[in-house]
């Protein structure tokens, strides 16, 4: 059977509820419906959509692995306070790094693009057509791994997202303890972000409007 | 008989009053003061815990959940972004030939934490060179899922192998690398890269489970 056709399980349903109590709501509201036509909604849902926030948290079995890097991450204060983000943020900006000095710097941001528009195309274009602009900002952040393991919060309103720079005081902590990169700030906004956002929203006709900044906007226009 | 035994043991104790229970209570032993951050002082252990001081920890617990919570069409883990992100890099470097330059942009850009890495062993041993490179750092420790370690020698289990699969099943033709050469032109080369600014020799048996010894 497919799963599509399937009414929601109280998991799915618990969890989204649970995405709602993390502020992460506007959209699940919209995608799960409150009204006449949330089962019709719900049922043309795209599988992968469902596939998020399912209710498995309470059946995993390699939780212990998780907790134990969490507590070893944020009891690790020196020389700063490290994040869960922390190892990933530095791996973003390392490759970043490389490639502004090769100067394929467009390339590396197009071939990432390219690599996770096959995502951005199966599932986020037929959410754009079924709920409106404000899925491609649901796609690129909320829901996806990529932006939730990155950012440390991401704060939503209908047709804009709000997320604090993780690479800003990374890179200030690389800068000082270091000193061996070569980009600036302005390179990781320029260089990186806006062309792979703009990427994905040009891939399924949306267009953006980004505010770098400490608190970074993406809004659909 | 035990409760017996601790009663008797404590009118002991408190009997004598004044000097020896002073110095009883002075002089515990330290294991039950705590000896962790308190330095021994039970006192100062929550605030001088650092985990405990944090302020941050429900974003923490939330990227977590979601993380823990996405379990179709794979269980996601929480170097899940990270492995892939690395792969995807990698994957682009390799179509371009720049192996050996990414390799040496990151031992050159790590120098200054490897010399210290360096004096540490100078003064405590060859096994901290591995310490550095692994448990010591959140890009290993937030990139493998555990680190077994073992006196002069860490395992882990690979977080590429999975990764890898999974970006070839769902992101098809996006991926040509095969896993061993994760290994050969990332992983090893980085590795060796690093113990030889260390100073230290390694020597690294690629797997599911990645074992890294000192040679």
């Amino acid at each position: 059977m497919n799963r599509n056709n399937k009414p929601l399980s109280k998991d799915v349903r618990d969890s989204l509820k649970a995405c709602d109590d993390i502020s992460r709501r506007n959209f699940a509201k919209k995608l799960l419906g409150i009204g006449a036509l949330s089962s019709l909604t719900v049922s043309i849902v795209p599988e992968a959509a469902l596939a998020w926030l399912d209710g498995g948290f309470s059946q995993r079995e390699d939780l212990a692995d998780a907790i134990k890097v969490l507590v070893k991450t944020y009891s690790d204060t020196k020389p700063y306070p490290h994040k869960f983000n922390d190892a990933l943020v530095k791996m973003h900006l390392r490759n970043l790094d490389f490639a502004v000095r090769k100067g394929i710097w467009k390339e590396r941001a197009e071939h990432y693009v390219w690599t996770l528009g096959v995502v951005v195309d199966r599932h986020i274009k037929k959410g754009i057509e079924m709920f409106g602009k404000d899925a491609f900002l649901w796609g690129n952040f909320e829901r996806t791994s990529c932006s939730y393991q990155l950012y440390e919060h991401i704060e939503i309103k209908d047709g804009e997202r709000s997320v604090p720079c993780p690479f800003k005081p990374i890179l200030d902590q690389i800068q000082k303890g270091m000193g061996t990169y070569q980009i600036t700030w302005d390179d990781v906004h320029n260089k990186w972000c806006i062309p792979v956002w703009s990427g994905f929203a040009k891939n399924v006709g949306v267009k953006i409007k980004v505010e770098p900044g400490e608190i970074c906007r993406v809004k659909v226009l | 008989m035990k409760e017996l035994e601790r009663r008797d043991f404590a009118k002991q104790t408190l009997k004598w009053g004044g000097v020896l229970s002073l110095l009883t209570v002075l002089n515990p032993p330290r294991a039950a003061l705590g000896a962790g951050p308190g330095g021994g002082n039970p006192l100062k252990a929550l605030q001088k815990n650092p985990f405990l001081q944090r302020d941050d920890l429900q974003d923490a617990l939330k990227s977590l959940y979601m993380t823990y919570d996405s379990t179709s069409p794979y269980p996601h883990k929480f170097n899940d972004v990270i492995s892939k992100g690395q792969l995807e890099c990698l994957e682009f470097i390799v179509s371009k030939g720049l192996e050996k330059e990414y390799v040496d942009h990151y031992v050159t850009t790590m120098k200054p934490i490897l010399m210290r890495v360096k004096q540490m062993v100078k003064k405590e041993g060859s096994d901290k060179a591995l310490h550095g490179m692994f448990e010591g750092t959140t890009c290993s420790y937030q990139l493998m899922e555990r680190i077994d370690v073992k006196q002069g020698e860490r395992a882990f289990p690979c977080p590429y192998k999975p990764a890898l699969e999974r970006c070839k099943k769902w992101l098809p033709n996006r991926f040509v690398m095969e896993w061993k050469d994760v290994c050969n032109k990332w992983c090893i080369p980085t590795w060796q890269g690093f113990s030889n600014v260390i100073g230290v020799k390694i020597a690294i048996q690629p797997g599911e489970t990645c074992i890294v010894k000192l040679a």
